[in-house]
């Protein structure tokens, strides 16, 4: 990935590997690093590096020698004919499965797809960048039916998944880490599609929401980013990619506004949201002897703040609960309250590998985080300093007056609607998908 | 029993088309050209290194190996800390290169991953 990185961004840097991982270890062992061998070449490490620094540049080290990379040939669009189980085998062997057996994609099943939305197939719904191959492409309604047939979806799901895929937002993050999304889908379509928000709305079960949270892996997998051992490197990897928790917001039992409402759109308008981070924590109990906020304030001690963003997802029953007793009129005042009243010692925030990995360099000059920087190690701080990046949602069958606290930050809401198929009232006159008529005289 | 053959089971790889392209700015995602190393040193001795902290976890406790490492080694060789400013994956501040350009005579950057 190296290699091709600084080829594709045009800049041939040296550069040393030393054994991997670095962040955690102790001074002794990264010394060692230091003097041992680079894993990849087997010389010594700071021998590559005072190498770097004096020997001269070389022939192929220059600019033109970094020739910009192309496909070559054309990738056929019809696979060779075989059966079930040798073309199962040869799209796990490709890397285009999330390891689970796929829908096959046939002429005839992408055409059935297709019908879910007015759009022609041939229409580039977005540009990305692939990790693996380090080419952008762009990619079309057909490309995110031939994923959604894949996946197991129905015609009536593409306009969700080509919603999610014009974002070109990955599900799935190459990195060591194990980032993870969740996708919540909002507006009427829900309830069109049949999405589960009620109980058991993250349990296996429902088709929508396991396939369209699937689709969207599959795309992924598609633009290079979940490539094992090429691009996806992530130590232990993060179950939740499996389907990116799909759900639907259960907006008819929550007493708040709907998630899609607060970020500017119209009720009636239907909408994804996509959330990411790392780490979820799920309730075992409720709030038997401290109130819900009291409880959350404890489990957000195990998160770290990062752009003092987090995301809960609270059953109605709890929703309900805050707003009728605790007096929350919004998601608003609950967010704020968390905000003002979760707070930790200044090194506990700093001191966190990803509080100072990601947000260290903006104590040099940003406020208030320079001072915060400058406070001793045990002076309070609060550190959700930005409450409207607390995410509220409502989700749940109210069995249990449950909650889920994250640190998945919103990255994004999209309208869904302009990917439906062509509805009545869009084709008023009847003439809708009829050839142009010919022209009345030809002479 | 043999399995039925399945015929015109689409390529998931073959919707994609590749952007066209138009020379090396093309392909540079920041939309710059190619770049060239620059001229090496003859040697380190008496030199200023910038050691740049990335931010990347436990890029700080290597760079303080390394530094402690010159300092044993090569003691006539000056090694000057600073921390990447702005965002830890983009290129998007020049005040550091342009004080490495000025006062220094080489930069390891580290660690990534």
């Amino acid at each position: 990935m190296v290699k091709d990185d600084r080829r594709f961004h045009g800049v041939p840097l040296r550069f040393a590997y030393t054994p991997h991982p670095v962040v955690g270890m102790p001074p002794t062992v990264l010394r060692g690093y230091i003097e041992g061998k680079d894993p990849a070449t087997n010389r010594t490490v700071i021998d590559e590096l005072l190498e770097a620094l004096t020997k001269p540049v070389a022939a192929n080290e220059r600019a033109e020698s970094f020739a910009p990379i192309s496909r070559t040939g054309t990738r056929q669009a019809l696979l060779e004919p075989d059966t079930e189980d040798n073309l199962q085998r040869l799209f796990y062997e490709r890397g285009w499965t999330d390891g689970l057996p796929v829908i096959l994609p046939t002429e005839e099943r992408v055409a059935r797809m297709l019908t879910g939305t007015s759009h022609a197939p041939d229409e580039v719904v977005g540009e990305v960048f692939l990790f693996d191959t380090k080419e952008r492409v762009k990619f079309t309604v057909e490309m995110v039916a031939v994923v959604g047939v894949m996946a197991g979806a129905r015609p009536e799901h593409l306009p969700v998944l080509l919603a999610v895929a014009s974002t070109t937002h990955p599900a799935i993050q190459p990195s060591t880490t194990p980032f993870a999304c969740m996708l919540m889908v909002n507006g009427p379509i829900r309830n069109e599609l049949g999405m589960n928000s009620g109980i058991g709305a993250f349990a296996p079960g429902n088709l929508a929401n396991s396939v369209i949270g699937r689709a969207w892996t599959l795309l992924t997998i598609n633009w290079g980013h979940m490539r094992l051992k090429k691009t996806l490197w992530s130590s232990q990897g993060n179950p939740l990619g499996y389907n990116n928790m799909c759900v639907a917001e259960n907006e008819e039992r929550s007493p708040w506004e709907p998630f899609h409402v607060q970020k500017g759109l119209r009720a009636d308008e239907s909408a994804i949201s996509i959330f990411r981070g790392w780490s979820f924590i799920n309730n075992g109990g409720g709030a038997s002897h401290r109130s819900v906020g009291r409880e959350i304030l404890i489990q957000l001690q195990a998160l770290p703040a990062l752009y003092s963003a987090a995301t809960l997802i609270l059953d109605p029953i709890v929703a309900r609960h805050l707003k009728r007793d605790e007096h929350f009129e919004t998601k608003v005042d609950f967010a704020r309250w968390l905000a003002e009243n979760y707070k930790i010692p200044a090194g506990q925030f700093w001191d966190t590998d990803l509080i100072d990995m990601l947000m260290g360099p903006m104590a040099e000059n940003v406020e208030p985080y320079a001072t915060w920087k400058k406070l001793p190690k045990d002076a309070p701080i609060a550190p959700y300093n930005k409450p409207e990046n607390i995410n509220i949602v409502v989700v749940g069958g109210e069995t249990s007056p449950l909650w889920k606290t994250s640190d998945f930050a919103h990255i994004t809401t999209v309208p869904v609607d302009k990917w439906r198929a062509h509805t009545a009232a869009d084709c008023a006159d009847g003439s809708c998908g009829l050839p142009d008529p010919e022209p009345a005289n030809q002479s | 029993m043999p399995t039925a053959t399945l015929s015109a089971v689409l390529n998931p790889e073959s919707q994609q088309t590749v952007s066209p392209i138009e020379g090396p700015a093309a392909q540079n995602g920041n939309g710059h050209g190619f770049s060239t190393l620059a001229k090496r040193l003859d040697s380190l001795n008496g030199k200023t290194i910038y050691l740049v902290d990335t931010g990347f976890g436990g890029s700080t406790q290597f760079l303080n190996q390394l530094q402690t490492w010159f300092a044993e080694h090569m003691p006539s060789v000056k090694t000057v800390r600073r921390r990447k400013p702005g965002n830890i994956f983009r290129d998007d501040s020049k005040e550091l290169w342009n004080e490495i350009k000025d006062k220094g005579q080489a930069a390891v950057l580290g660690v990534a991953g």
